[in-house]
């Protein structure tokens, strides 16, 4: 399988190089621009396999080459924000990035996210979604952990499977109240965090480690297979 | 406050002056025709008083003293010989009508006088009750600005103004249809009164009740600017001492890892040196572990400057204790393996900002396991108690002194027992408070320290449990 291509878009030198040099040595062939300007124009020529992208930059907002890509590619694009960016984060997401990583970020954690965004295929039409040992039937609406069957109300029904449909990408709490509540919420959708601290209960051995429904603070949930994860 | 409006030249109540008149003195003329037979003629003269006094109380003085003419003009024509002329046959008659004029003239002004004095009091009542009202309306106000149109609508309520408004401080002219006046304090002007110009200030409001009303105003701008002045000296003090304790803090505390992240990165970089595979995993895990520890001290420097400068802003969220537990041993890395937590068996909630929350927990969680050793555990319970969401940190270190419990909140109060600029529990507070929560010190029974963070619980409606 030849490499994939990364293009990185960071207007601070020092970021680009140590980003330059670790991803190629993970084996990814590295495209850099520091401008918005450049980014869109590297993509274009060379269409990369997915994008890092800065959320600050200098002739520019990270999020609007997001969109601006977003129009004519479906590559990943995996937004870098820094701490007190979170609306900014929220608007880069909605705006069709695929996750982040916060500044300052662990090239573990980087690494981890890009495989993730890499591997990530379309949203399954598979009926039958397993997810460690969690098993999603979406034609019986039946849920079972490790083989045994779990109880679920209907609206906690709708959010693991809408979680586990697009497993392991991070969905903002729009993104999940639009599919669970509908466009017009309901009053209950304000209750979204206790909906998944209850789901929690019933899927996770330890609701307050969770290895299955994730929280990634200021942004929304991702479920994922604890296997897979923390490399 | 009209004071003068009855004196006015309105045509009505023109009207009404001449036919209430013409009327008491027709009705005093028959009651004298119907006694003459009874008294000598000369003496019921004095009768047309009764009909001049109430003319004077309701008209004014110019209305009194026509009313008198006419009166003895109509005594003379009535029943004065010759009878039915304006002419007098006998001198003694000519001294009486005198006396009676003079008598109605004196009565009038009296009458009037006594009727001036009732109004200017009703008057001063409601300039009173103006100012009084005024006054406690700023009184209460936390900003004039935002009281301005309360202080108008009571004006034009006391001026019985279809509409007015007070600006402060503004030079605007009246516009089309509208007229101003100023409000002055001696010789420095306070503001304008607009008011629409086809209305009337009463006669007093100028010369007395407006200079009154400037001086009110003037006083609660005054109050305000120096309850300003005295809060921002306050803030500026406090951000002194802050940067003073940051600046000695910083010195050591962010040189310490630096310097041993450049003395690692150096020892790797020299080819001269002979480092075997350990010795550069060694360096590495130095180079590693100190930039973490930098990148915790900044962000600590970063929420106290924000907390300081008053931008930490919460964004209230409905959250489960669960959730901020969860996302706060996430944060906390590898001590999280010690952390052992309680749920309760139905999640519990508040609302709060859930990044600060965390904050706080981490913060509690961090200072827990750094005063006290590695193989011992830390509790974390959730539980409602008296309408409070309580989250309790438990660590089973030394515990803290009674000495040093009251300073431990405060920034860069440096422990005697370990590292750090101490910045985690007063950033925990400064959070806490600023999502309306606290946080406070037990000592742990059996030893340790128990660290309680609070906020307000919130109530879940049951369908969301079904």
């Amino acid at each position: 399988m030849t490499s994939a291509r990364v293009l990185v878009v960071d207007d601070e030198p020092q970021i680009l190089r140590a980003l330059r040099t670790t991803l190629r040595g993970a084996g990814y062939d590295v495209a850099t621009a520091a401008t918005a300007e450049d980014a869109l124009a590297e993509a274009a020529a060379h269409p990369p396999d997915a994008v890092i992208l800065d959320l600050v930059l200098p002739d520019g907002h990270g999020a609007d080459v997001g969109r601006e890509l977003r129009r004519w590619s479906a590559a990943p694009i995996l937004v870098l924000s820094a701490v007190g960016d979170e609306q900014e984060k929220i608007a880069a997401l909605d705006a069709g990035a695929d996750d982040y990583v916060t500044k300052p970020f662990s090239m573990d954690e980087l690494l981890a996210r890009l495989r993730a965004v890499l591997r990530r295929a379309s949203p399954t039409t598979d009926p039958v979604i397993a997810i460690g040992d969690l098993v999603v039937d979406l034609e019986k609406r039946a849920v079972t952990l490790g083989g045994q069957p779990v109880t679920l109300t209907p609206h906690e029904f709708e959010l693991l499977r809408f979680l586990a449909q697009n497993e392991g990408k991070l969905l903002t709490h729009p993104m999940i109240l639009r599919e669970v509540w509908g466009p017009r919420y309901g009053s209950e959708s304000h209750y979204l965090h206790v909906y998944v601290s209850q789901l929690r209960r019933k899927i996770e051995d330890d609701p307050a480690r969770p290895r299955y429904l994730l929280t990634e603070p200021g942004a929304g949930y991702r479920l994922v297979d604890p296997l897979l994860t923390r490399s | 406050m009209r004071a003068n409006s009855s004196e006015r030249r309105d045509p009505k109540q023109q009207l009404a002056a001449l036919a209430t008149s013409l009327a008491l003195v027709a009705a005093v003329t028959g009651v004298v025709f119907a006694v003459r037979s009874f008294a000598p003629v000369l003496s019921l003269g004095v009768l047309y008083l009764l009909a001049v006094v109430p003319v004077a109380v309701l008209f004014g003085l110019a209305w009194a003293i026509t009313i008198s003419i006419v009166s003895m003009l109509t005594f003379n024509f009535f029943f004065l010989a010759p009878v039915h002329t304006l002419e007098l046959r006998d001198s003694a008659n000519w001294f009486a009508l005198a006396v009676y004029l003079v008598t109605a003239v004196v009565v009038s002004e009296l009458a009037t006088r006594l009727r001036r004095r009732a109004s200017e009091a009703a008057e001063r009542e409601l300039e009173a009750k103006l100012l009084a009202s005024v006054a406690t309306t700023l009184l209460e106000a936390d900003h004039v600005q935002n009281r301005l149109k309360d202080v108008s609508a009571q004006v034009a309520d006391a001026f019985r103004l279809a509409d007015a408004h007070i600006e402060l401080g503004s030079l605007r002219s009246a516009e089309p249809g509208e007229r101003a006046v100023d409000l002055r304090l001696g010789d420095s002007f306070v503001g304008r009164l607009y008011f629409p110009a086809a209305e009337e200030l009463p006669a007093v409001a100028e010369e007395r009740t407006l200079p009154a009303l400037a001086s009110i105003l003037a006083v609660a701008v005054e109050r305000e600017r120096l309850s300003r002045a005295a809060l921002d000296a306050e803030a500026l003090r406090r951000s002194d001492t802050i940067k003073t304790a940051v600046l000695r803090a910083v010195s050591h505390d962010l040189r310490s890892p630096l310097t041993a992240i450049r003395a690692a990165g150096e020892g790797l970089e020299r080819a001269d040196l002979q480092l075997d595979h350990e010795a550069r995993g060694e360096l590495v895990e130095t180079i590693t572990g100190e930039a973490a520890r930098l990148e915790r001290l900044v962000t600590n420097l970063l929420d106290l400057s924000r907390l300081e400068a008053g931008a930490a802003s919460p964004r209230p969220e409905l959250w489960t204790a669960d959730d901020l537990i969860g996302g706060a041993l996430e944060t906390l890395g590898a001590a999280a393996a010690r952390v052992i937590v309680r749920l309760p068996d139905e999640p519990v909630a508040t609302v709060v900002d859930g990044a600060q929350a965390e904050r706080v927990l981490v913060n509690l969680l961090e200072n827990a396991a750094k005063f006290s050793s590695a193989d011992e555990t830390i509790d974390v319970g959730a539980s409602v108690e008296a309408g409070e969401l309580l989250m309790r940190v438990r660590d089973r270190g030394p515990g803290i002194p009674p000495r040093q419990a009251g300073r431990i909140f405060d920034a860069f109060e440096s422990s005697s027992r370990g590292t750090g600029m101490g910045l985690g529990l007063a950033i925990a507070t400064g959070f806490a408070q600023a999502n309306g929560g606290r946080v406070w010190f037990e000592p742990a029974d059996g030893g340790g320290a128990v660290f309680v963070f609070a906020l307000p619980a919130a109530r879940l409606p049951a369908k969301v449990r079904s």
